[in-house]
């Protein structure tokens, strides 16, 4: 009975991961259209200026624009199944192509500012609840409180500003430089500056509430057991409290994820840095709806997934939340 | 208490230690308060601090380095940044405070609504707030901004207000789902207490302290996130005179080595972000204080 009761739980949630991605794609869909701006000025430039009407309708008929707006989405959604996104009117190839292209950068920047902030929030939380109120504490905090404040775009251009401008130590826009062809070393100094200002806008946020989540745990009751049996604190830190304040933790982590996208968006616009944050500010600006409509769902089910795996999380720690529904058939027999 | 013997059985009631006194004391946020107090009255009385009209555009004298005329230099278009601190102030935060009222209304009706609701719709209402959550801020932000035409304050803050609503709707619904089945609810639904009743005076009291803090941190991820927006030349015009769009001249700035008219903003807004943060966290941290066992 588990095994069927796991199978009908995942079918559920993969069933309405689904359909969270389809009224996405309308919302998303509609909106960008109603928004003012000609499409056709991403796909021919300057010239459309110049077009008599008729070459303007045989355009629009080539790039599938001049249908009502249901038919135009049933069509994208017929081969968006099979694979095929459309073409972008601005690169004028496969939109998938573009994404794929631009997509590596991106995973790089944000996978290497994810993976640290993962790690370095909980040392810095570990250390901070260890020593609470301790003077070391309480300078983290402050600083810590202070970079959460600083802008994204704010933080960037200051360090665009002391270390290109004024010192010139490293390269202020792009993934690599041309004239060096993008070795290893050359792509790893281009990351710097951006991956420094993606790790300290979101680390203190999370570390804060590693401290805080600690903290907690230390003020239970089975601590004061725990020492009262004679273990040490950093046996009871380290192998009680820790495994406790985990599970809560990680939920938070699978909901950053997106946070994380957005300011590597942000971050990758300022730096001119060649990734899917730049790439989906122009779609939206030069309404390339092909791409808008690819990049939209890809940073939409990825968002989705981390929700969904944070709530799965939290269901198995706080019961109290499904408790209060009736539970299902199901459920019982899956016992 | 540091006795090696207790007496067991009775519970000593625990003074509150010396430490936890002083600590008392200190977590007022007091400089913060008086910092925000300190430039939220400049930006009010602007006409009478303002040394220049804030948008004339003074060509002879552009890039002026922070001096004795100009307190704190002129930007690229020959504009007196200190007028324009103080004028611009204002408009990042009435956008900040306008955009969290928004935020705090939809999303207190619309947690409330649903943590009400019975559980099919709760998940219906709770799916659709995630498929929003799902779409990247920036990405919504801009949409929103291109339907609604050409940007100016109002709409700027409509747009960040019902972008910023879905934290405080899935806290108050998980809320309202925790106490609405307690027996004073009960009590006061079998008393003939409508929806609106019960919300204003029973469930509202219960979550006031978690919602305070989620409405001033929204203040300061409005006034970020006009900044942002601003910057990024999706906001506010040039025109229109705000932090945001202040440092929508940093790009100039940067090739100029101007770092007055990057650095003067930034920090006056970083500040002013501290300061409501200082204030959120203190709100917060009110009340839920706890002795470690370690």
């Amino acid at each position: 009975m588990r095994e069927s009761g796991r199978a009908l739980w995942l079918g559920k949630k993969v069933w309405s991961f689904l359909v969270s991605l389809l009224v996405l794609s309308v919302v998303v869909f509609w909106v960008s259209r109603l928004a003012p701006g000609d499409p056709l000025v991403s796909y021919y430039g300057d010239r459309v200026q110049k077009m008599s009407p008729q070459e303007r309708q045989w355009a629009q008929e080539k790039l599938g624009l001049d249908e009502p707006i249901p038919v135009q989405y049933l069509s994208w959604l017929r081969r968006g199944i099979q694979g095929d996104f459309g073409i972008s009117y601005k690169y004028k190839t496969d939109a998938l192509r573009v994404v794929r292209m631009r997509m590596g950068n991106t995973l790089v920047l944000g996978g290497l500012g994810f993976v640290l902030i993962f790690v370095l929030s909980i040392l810095l939380g570990v250390f901070c609840a260890w020593h609470e109120d301790s003077l070391g504490d309480r300078i983290i905090t402050g600083v810590g409180t202070v970079t959460s404040c600083i802008p994204e775009f704010w933080l960037s251009l200051v360090l665009i500003l002391v270390f290109s401008v004024f010192l010139g130590w490293l390269p202020s826009s792009g993934a690599y430089s041309v004239e060096k062809g993008g070795g290893f070393s050359d792509r790893a100094i281009h990351l710097i500056l951006p991956v420094t200002v993606v790790v300290i806008s979101h680390l203190w946020y999370y570390a804060y509430m590693m401290r805080n989540k600690i903290l907690e745990e230390v003020s239970m009751d089975y601590v004061l057991l725990a020492r009262s049996k004679g273990l040490g604190r950093g046996k009871v830190l380290f192998c009680h409290c820790l495994p406790g304040a985990l599970p809560s933790y990680l939920s938070m982590m699978a909901i950053s994820v997106p946070h994380v996208m957005g300011g590597t968006y942000i971050v990758e616009t300022v730096f001119s840095y060649p990734g899917l944050g730049t790439l989906a500010y122009e779609s939206a600006r030069y309404k390339d709806y092909n791409l808008l409509m690819l990049l939209s769902i890809l940073s939409g089910a990825v968002v989705i997934l981390c929700n969904m795996a944070a709530q799965a999380v939290n269901e198995k720690i706080d019961p109290r939340l499904k408790a209060r529904e009736p539970a299902k058939d199901w459920e019982v027999r899956g016992l | 208490m540091r006795d090696r013997f207790e007496i067991v059985g009775i519970r000593p009631q625990p003074e509150p230690s010396p430490k936890a006194r002083a600590e008392g004391k200190r977590k007022k946020p007091v400089p913060a308060l008086f910092l925000l107090g300190l430039i939220a009255a400049g930006c009010l009385a602007c006409e009478t601090i303002m040394t220049r009209d804030p948008s004339y555009m003074d060509l002879k004298n552009c890039n002026v380095p922070p001096g004795g005329q100009f307190f704190f230099g002129t930007d690229t278009m020959g504009r007196d940044i200190f007028s324009m601190i103080w004028y611009g102030g204002r408009v990042s935060l009435l956008i900040g405070i306008a955009g969290a009222a928004v935020s705090a209304f939809i999303g207190v009706i619309y947690g409330a609504a649903s943590g009400w609701a019975p559980s099919w719709l709760d998940r219906l209402m709770m799916r659709s707030v995630e498929i929003l959550l799902g779409v990247p801020d920036l990405l919504l932000l801009i949409l929103l901004q291109a339907v609604l035409g050409e940007a100016n304050v109002w709409t700027l803050s409509l747009v960040i207000g019902v972008t910023g609503w879905f934290g405080i709707a899935k806290v108050v619904r998980t809320e309202v789902r925790q106490i609405r089945d307690s027996e004073y609810v009960a009590a006061a639904r079998c008393m003939g207490g409508g929806f609106f009743y019960v919300l204003v005076r029973h469930l509202l009291p219960n979550f006031v302290p978690s919602l305070m803090f989620m409405v001033v941190m929204n203040i300061r991820s409005g006034i970020a996130a006009e900044s942002t927006l601003s910057f990024l030349g999706l906001g506010l015009p040039l025109s229109v005179v705000s932090w945001g769009s202040m440092l929508s001249l940093a790009e100039k700035a940067l090739l100029t080595r101007s770092w007055w008219v990057i650095l003067i903003p930034g920090i006056f807004l970083v500040t002013t972000l501290f300061c409501i943060t200082s204030l959120g966290n203190e709100l917060r941290k009110r009340g839920n204080r706890r002795e470690s066992n370690l």
